[in-house]
């Protein structure tokens, strides 16, 4: 049984407005963060007259590499308070993968302020570097609040060892996120040394109104964004699961309800953060892209079940309560620079092509779909493309694996036979990581740039 | 950078580790090695508010007593002492010394505050590391002792 919908012209009518490419923010941001950067180097510059010998260069070094660890913690616990100017201008992969990223570094730049600090200590009292765990000792219990901040490196010790490669593959994803969640307290632990023991910030008390400032702001961005909008995004939806319907064997859709959720202005192409309110599924929440455009009364989801989350989907029933966080996400017809289209789609990257295959505004001809299974059966949703292929002259092509299981021939030379124009198409992609990245060098070696390839992918 | 352009997660560590190491070598390599010495020109006889007591004036030598500084730590408090226009000597008064690591502090900051004193031969002087109060509250209290003698 599969789940028709109507197409969505009615929805492609409202998307109707000139094709202006939004320019990603990133690049200006990330001047920002250098900029900061710089003014906190500065402070460190502004507050050191001379280094007196090589002890003081340890000692300096430490507090450098301090000054630096409380500047981008901030920034670290920044990029996941989902700030919609974040998770939608410049995407929610890629806000992520730099927060992994920069959290990994910062990490590093903590373990060495502490070590580097209390070397400089030690040898400042006469003493060797053998007397450095003595001298940590002694520190913690004499200097303001380096008990806190004692308490809030060995957390952070902890949420370093969890997120290394090797160990986080073999956690349990909700013991990870929850150990994860640690950082909130870490930080707040070690923010209160910084301060008072801080040579910089008593130093120089304006230094001291910026960080209050800083971290101020950030707390309060991840309060009003992680607590507070999706507690009245809720209340005012009161979403609930209309229907489950099996889509083909092993691929689930689920249909949700509520109210006015036109006023959530999601869009084709976005996702949201969701949780089920039942037995076994209240603890976690996982992103699914809605799979067909959003109407006032219903969205729609379709996942393929595997894992024990997903395949519990199936165990949904109609009235369940639905928890959702959003809409987040990049990959919207706002990226588009061309009037042509080239959607790709890998095994359930279907989901969000299938919403844009609907609404992405275009003439006869402009859109064409290339769908990759493994075999024909895998093709979920084919009924409904084709549909949608037939009403509005796009073009509709798949791409399975023959009887004999070779892979499909997906290079640069069978793209531009299939699609001669493609170096003036613009290219939305959705699949899994290796999959994506040869299509993405097939792309490229039929000519399109870079910047004309959009693409989501949640790896880090 | 486009997500998926090869991922070279050791290059990233390696190009990272290494600009991180060498700014922060080149950051404390370019600060001076020496305390700058400030040269101070002889104040009128009368200065300003200075509250400290005068001490006693032995053929060009005389003491002063500088304000208690208070600081977070505790209080500190200074002498002086000056010969014909030249600060000779200071003594600490007053220092924060509850517990064992304020002795501690105590212990290698005084005489190295005492040392860069008598080279500047004024109160601008460098905090000592680790010890930013008492390096506060020692060149508020030898300030006024100094403004006090007229220097």
């Amino acid at each position: 049984m599969t789940t028709t919908l109507a197409g969505g012209r009615a929805a492609r009518r409202q998307t109707m407005r000139r094709i202006r490419p939004r320019r990603s923010p990133a690049t200006l941001l990330l001047l920002a963060v250098w900029a900061g950067a710089v003014g906190v180097l500065w402070l460190w510059w502004h507050n050191t007259p001379s280094i007196a010998d090589q002890n003081g260069k340890i000692l300096n070094a430490g507090r450098i590499t301090g000054l630096l660890a409380g500047y981008l913690m901030a920034l670290v616990v920044l990029q996941m308070a989902r700030v919609p100017a974040l998770e939608r201008r410049v995407g929610s992969d890629r806000v992520a993968r730099w927060h992994a990223m920069s959290g990994r570094y910062t990490l590093c730049l903590v373990f060495a302020h502490v070590f580097l600090i209390m070397w400089g200590y030690a040898l400042q009292a006469g003493k060797t570097l053998s007397d450095i765990v003595q001298q940590t000792i002694d520190s913690v219990n004499q200097l303001p609040d380096m008990g806190k901040a004692a308490i809030g490196t060995g957390l952070f010790l902890l949420i370093g060892l969890s997120s290394i490669g090797g160990i986080r593959r073999r956690l349990p994803y909700d013991l990870w996120y929850h150990v994860h969640l640690l950082t909130y307290a870490a930080v707040f632990f070690t923010f209160w040394h910084q301060i008072t023991t801080g040579n910089d910030f008593a130093l120089t008390p304006i230094a001291k109104t910026v960080w209050y400032g800083l971290y101020g702001t950030v707390t309060a961005l991840v309060v009003w964004y992680r607590i507070l909008t999706p507690i009245r995004l809720n209340m005012r939806h009161r979403m609930r699961v209309e229907a489950v319907i099996e889509e083909t064997p092993g691929i689930v859709s689920v249909l949700i309800g509520g109210r006015k959720l036109h006023r959530m202005g999601a869009e084709a192409g976005q996702f949201f953060r969701w949780r089920f309110l039942a037995p076994g599924m209240r603890f976690s929440s996982h992103p699914y892209s809605l799979s067909a455009a959003p109407r006032p009364n219903m969205l729609r989801i379709t996942v393929k079940a595997i894992g024990d989350h997903s395949a519990r989907l199936r165990e949904l029933r109609p009235g369940m309560k639905v928890w959702a966080e959003g809409p987040y996400g990049a990959l919207t017809s706002q990226r588009r620079t061309r009037g042509k289209v080239l959607l790709v789609a890998g095994g359930v990257g279907i989901t969000p092509m299938r919403a844009l295959f609907e609404t992405l505004p275009g003439a006869a001809g402009d859109i064409t779909l290339l769908y990759r299974a493994n075999t024909t059966q895998d093709l979920a949703l084919w009924d409904e493309l084709a549909k949608i292929a037939d009403e509005r002259g796009a073009r509709l092509m798949y791409a399975v694996n023959s009887p004999d299981g070779e892979r499909p021939d997906i290079s640069a030379d069978s793209l531009r036979r299939k699609l001669p124009d493609i170096d003036n198409h613009d290219v939305f992609m959705c699949g899994p990581p290796g999959f994506a990245q040869s299509v993405y060098e097939a792309l490229r070696g039929a000519g399109v740039p870079a910047r004309r390839i959009h693409h989501e992918s949640f790896e880090m | 950078m486009h997500p998926l352009k090869k991922n070279r997660p050791l290059r990233r560590i390696v190009l990272a580790s290494a600009v991180t190491a060498s700014g922060l070598v080149l950051l404390l390599a370019l600060k001076p090695h020496t305390t700058p010495a400030i040269a101070v020109a002889p104040a009128p006889a009368s200065s300003n508010s200075g509250t400290g007591s005068g001490g006693s004036s032995t053929t060009g030598t005389k003491t002063v007593t500088g304000d208690t500084a208070q600081t977070q730590w505790g209080p500190v408090q200074v002498k002086i002492t000056v010969k014909s226009g030249k600060l000779t000597d200071v003594t600490v008064l007053q220092s924060p010394s509850e517990n064992p690591r304020d002795q501690e502090i105590n212990s290698y900051a005084l005489p190295e505050l005492k040392s860069e004193a008598l080279a500047a031969q004024s109160a601008s002087i460098d905090t000592v590391s680790g010890a930013t109060y008492t390096s506060d509250g020692y060149r508020q209290s030898l300030q006024s002792a100094l403004d006090s003698a007229g220097l």
